[in-house]
């Protein structure tokens, strides 16, 4: 006969039982529900209009109007369209050109800024600025800055005998597109600069001190410590910097709406233009679903290429 | 006591439940309770630039209306160029609004989600003297009338009386060749002209197409489907606006949007645009010296010896989605009675040119007698794209802003040939013709 087992022995041969299978997964149920209202708002705020916008290319949509099925007609009328092409020129030289000078220039000053000097806090706070003040108030006085009568750029070019007459900064094609860069590097600049500065504010001392006594020069040291160790900050930024020009809209809008003579039309611009004002939203939707390859292209090309370095 | 208490308590509960009940139900299933006030009405409008006539609808009419009927009007206002955006959300969603405000062709683009208001413009206007031809071209779809014509901002030549009779002209030039002969003499007297062509919302418009029909020209004919840029008229036409614009003009016009020429004419750099009233009116009231010598007249005569201008109307609609289509439209007929448009008119004094001729000699016009030219212009006028009929691809047309950028690319000195060869084939490939 076999001696039953005791009180506590039966406690501790419980204690020895694997712990049941539904406290993980009451542990997993509880992570989904912490998960879910960001994935919510995601798929509400994100996802839903992404697709809207997709199922919208797809339609010969005016506004207030039933909408047909039309398949890829709106993209086929894009190809044909030549400020269509003329807007995807625009897009990509004020993406590239203003891109490469806010990483450059951001480069610059973060570097600058990581330097000790008076006022250090003050200054990096100043630079904030043009990215803090909302873009439609700053892009407006960018307006009286390119204005022809009221330009300080021109009086001081006027006065210094340069150009009588001054430049017109917005009604001439090449400086308009000119114009439109100089401001997004305006207000793109401190969202590198402060990036970059935080990012080489991680990069520890000891190894500028080993290159250094390795009978590195400055130079060097920024080429072989900074720079690599940089890379994958600059790669975010430039990334978020990418995206939010090629899809710029506030300040063209403002600025320019997109003249003269289409010479700064973007796609948001261009889109909007025709969604709004023409009342064709499957049309527009087209033009601004036009955005999405070529940008995903890039995206995936400078990850391939910060990757392999 | 307990007993009768807790009996008491209970039938308190039973009552507070049976009412919540009652009450969720009758919300549920909309029955207007007795005595219950009127559902509120919203007015959409773009912020007029002119405060007294906001603050007059505030003050005096919105609540002169709720005092007459019980219902309260909230006139909600956005800000300057936003408003299409705003009633295409409106009307997407189908909430928001129960009456609006449109601009140039809007009744044409939304008249399926715009209420038949043809019985009151009928009856408003057989009891104020009858509309103005144009009124109907801008509100008229189908034969129904899609919105009340309300009143036109007419935009004319504002120019420096002084400076014209500096060289020679005491009087507006009657022709458009008159006008380049003097433009080229005040040029060369440091006095430039500046016609907007840039990506504005109406002051490019305002000139372009005038002078473009003025020599005959235009995109579509009237059958809506035949394209014909590619004319003999509009080659003449390009190739006046060339020389026009290079001996006349500024090139940072190129450039401009709606509010440039007015500052520029302001700020004395300009002496001559196309524009509404907006200059004049400034003028007095910030710069009385620029005021006192700046004179309105009706666009020049082109070779056709026609003189024409921009239609550029305000009309009131009544969305379908309204929250009470009934109670819009008898807001809208009360609106459109002259006890209350009368005072209303007046209240910008000519801004809004009325489409009735019951006010074509209305105390308002003598206010400011050079503003008579606005009226005049009335009968001349015409919305972008015409003679063709509003429609989709001309709404197309005109946003992507094919004709303005026509002259504006020649006017930098592109080629009239090309110029108008893409044009022609722009028009052609939004007309489905490519």
């Amino acid at each position: 006969m076999t001696a039953l087992p005791s009180d506590s022995a039966i406690a501790l041969e419980l204690r020895r039982v694997p712990r049941p299978r539904f406290r993980v997964k009451e542990g997993t149920a509880f992570g989904w529900l912490m998960v879910l209202p960001p994935v919510l708002f995601l798929l509400a705020f994100v996802g839903y209009p992404f697709i809207y916008g997709i199922w919208l290319s797809l339609e010969d949509r005016a506004v207030a109007r039933p909408a047909v099925f039309v398949g890829l007609a709106n993209f086929i009328t894009d190809a044909h369209d030549p400020i269509f092409w003329q807007v995807v020129r625009n897009t990509f030289i004020y993406t590239i050109v203003a891109t490469a000078l806010k990483a450059a220039g951001g480069l610059g000053l973060a570097l600058v800024m990581n330097q000790h000097f008076r006022f250090k806090n003050l200054v990096r706070a100043l630079v904030l600025l043009p990215f803090i003040v909302p873009t439609v108030l700053s892009t407006i006085a960018w307006m009286w800055i390119l204005d022809p009568a009221f330009s300080v750029i021109n009086w001081v070019l006027v006065h210094l005998g340069v150009t009588p007459p001054g430049p017109s900064w917005l009604g001439n094609p090449y400086l308009a597109m000119g114009s439109v860069i100089l401001v997004n590097v305006w207000r793109g600049l401190p969202f590198y600069a402060i990036t970059l500065l935080a990012g080489l504010q991680t990069i520890p001392g000891d190894l500028y001190d080993a290159a250094t006594i390795d009978g590195t020069d400055s130079w060097q040291r920024f080429r072989y410590v900074t720079l690599p160790l940089l890379q994958p900050v600059l790669l975010i930024v430039t990334l978020f910097s990418l995206i939010f020009t090629f899809a710029d809209f506030q300040l063209v809008y403002v600025l320019t709406r997109g003249g003269p003579a289409n010479a700064t039309h973007l796609f948001a611009t261009y889109s909007f233009d025709i969604a709004m004002t023409a009342g064709q939203l499957g049309h527009g939707a087209s033009v601004a679903l036009a955005m999405l390859p070529p940008l995903a292209l890039l995206i995936v090309a400078l990850t391939l290429y910060m990757r392999r370095q | 006591m307990t007993n009768r208490r807790t009996a008491g308590a209970a039938a308190s509960r039973r009552d507070v439940l049976r009412i919540a009940a009652v009450g969720t139900l009758g919300s549920l299933v909309g029955a207007p309770s007795a005595g219950a006030a009127p559902k509120p009405l919203t007015f959409l409008h773009d912020s007029s630039f002119i405060r007294d006539f906001d603050a007059y609808f505030k003050k005096e009419l919105g609540p002169r209306y709720e005092k007459e009927t019980g219902t309260r009007i909230d006139y909600e206002l956005t800000s300057v160029g936003t408003l299409q955006t705003r009633v295409s959300a409106v009307l997407e969603t189908g909430s928001g609004a129960d009456v609006v405000l449109n601009g140039f062709n809007w009744p044409f683009l939304y008249d399926q989600k715009y209420v038949d208001v043809s019985d009151i413009a009928e009856e408003v206007g057989k009891a104020q003297g009858g509309w103005y031809d144009v009124a109907k071209e801008a509100v008229v779809v189908n034969g129904k009338w899609k919105a009340i014509p309300f009143g036109n901002i007419g935009q004319l030549m504002n120019y420096r009386i002084d400076w014209f009779h500096e060289v020679g002209f005491d009087k507006f030039p009657e022709t458009w060749d008159e006008l380049l002969e003097a433009g080229i003499k005040l040029k060369a007297k440091g006095h430039p002209f500046g016609f907007e062509l840039g990506h504005g919302f109406g002051d490019n418009h305002g000139w372009v197409y005038p002078l473009m029909w003025s020599y005959g020209a235009h995109e579509v004919d009237p059958d809506g489907k035949t394209v014909v840029v590619d004319s003999d008229e509009m080659a003449r036409c390009v190739d006046f606006a060339r020389n026009f614009f290079q001996k006349t003009t500024l090139e940072d016009c190129l450039g401009w949007n709606d509010a440039s020429n007015n500052k520029a004419y302001l700020s004395q750099q300009i002496s001559c645009t196309n524009n509404a009233e907006s200059i004049l009116w400034v003028a007095k009231r910030d710069f009385p010296e620029i005021g006192k010598v700046t004179g309105q007249a009706l666009n020049p005569k082109g070779p056709t010896g026609k003189r024409f201008h921009i239609l550029n109307p305000w009309s009131h609609s009544v969305f379908t989605g309204a929250s009470d289509i009934e109670a819009a439209r008898k807001f809208l007929r009360w609106l459109n009675q002259p006890e209350q448009l009368a005072g209303w008119f007046a209240s910008a004094d000519s801004y809004y040119a009325p489409f009735l001729h019951a006010y074509d000699n209305a105390k308002f016009w003598t206010v400011e007698p050079r503003n008579l030219p606005f009226r005049d212009s009335m009968e001349s006028s015409h919305l972008p794209g015409w003679p063709a009929p509003v429609s989709r691809p001309q709404a197309e047309v005109i946003a992507k802003y094919v004709i303005i950028d026509m002259f504006a690319k020649a006017c930098s000195g592109g080629a009239t040939k090309d110029v108008i060869k893409t044009a022609q084939a722009q028009v052609k490939q939004i007309y489905g013709q490519a």
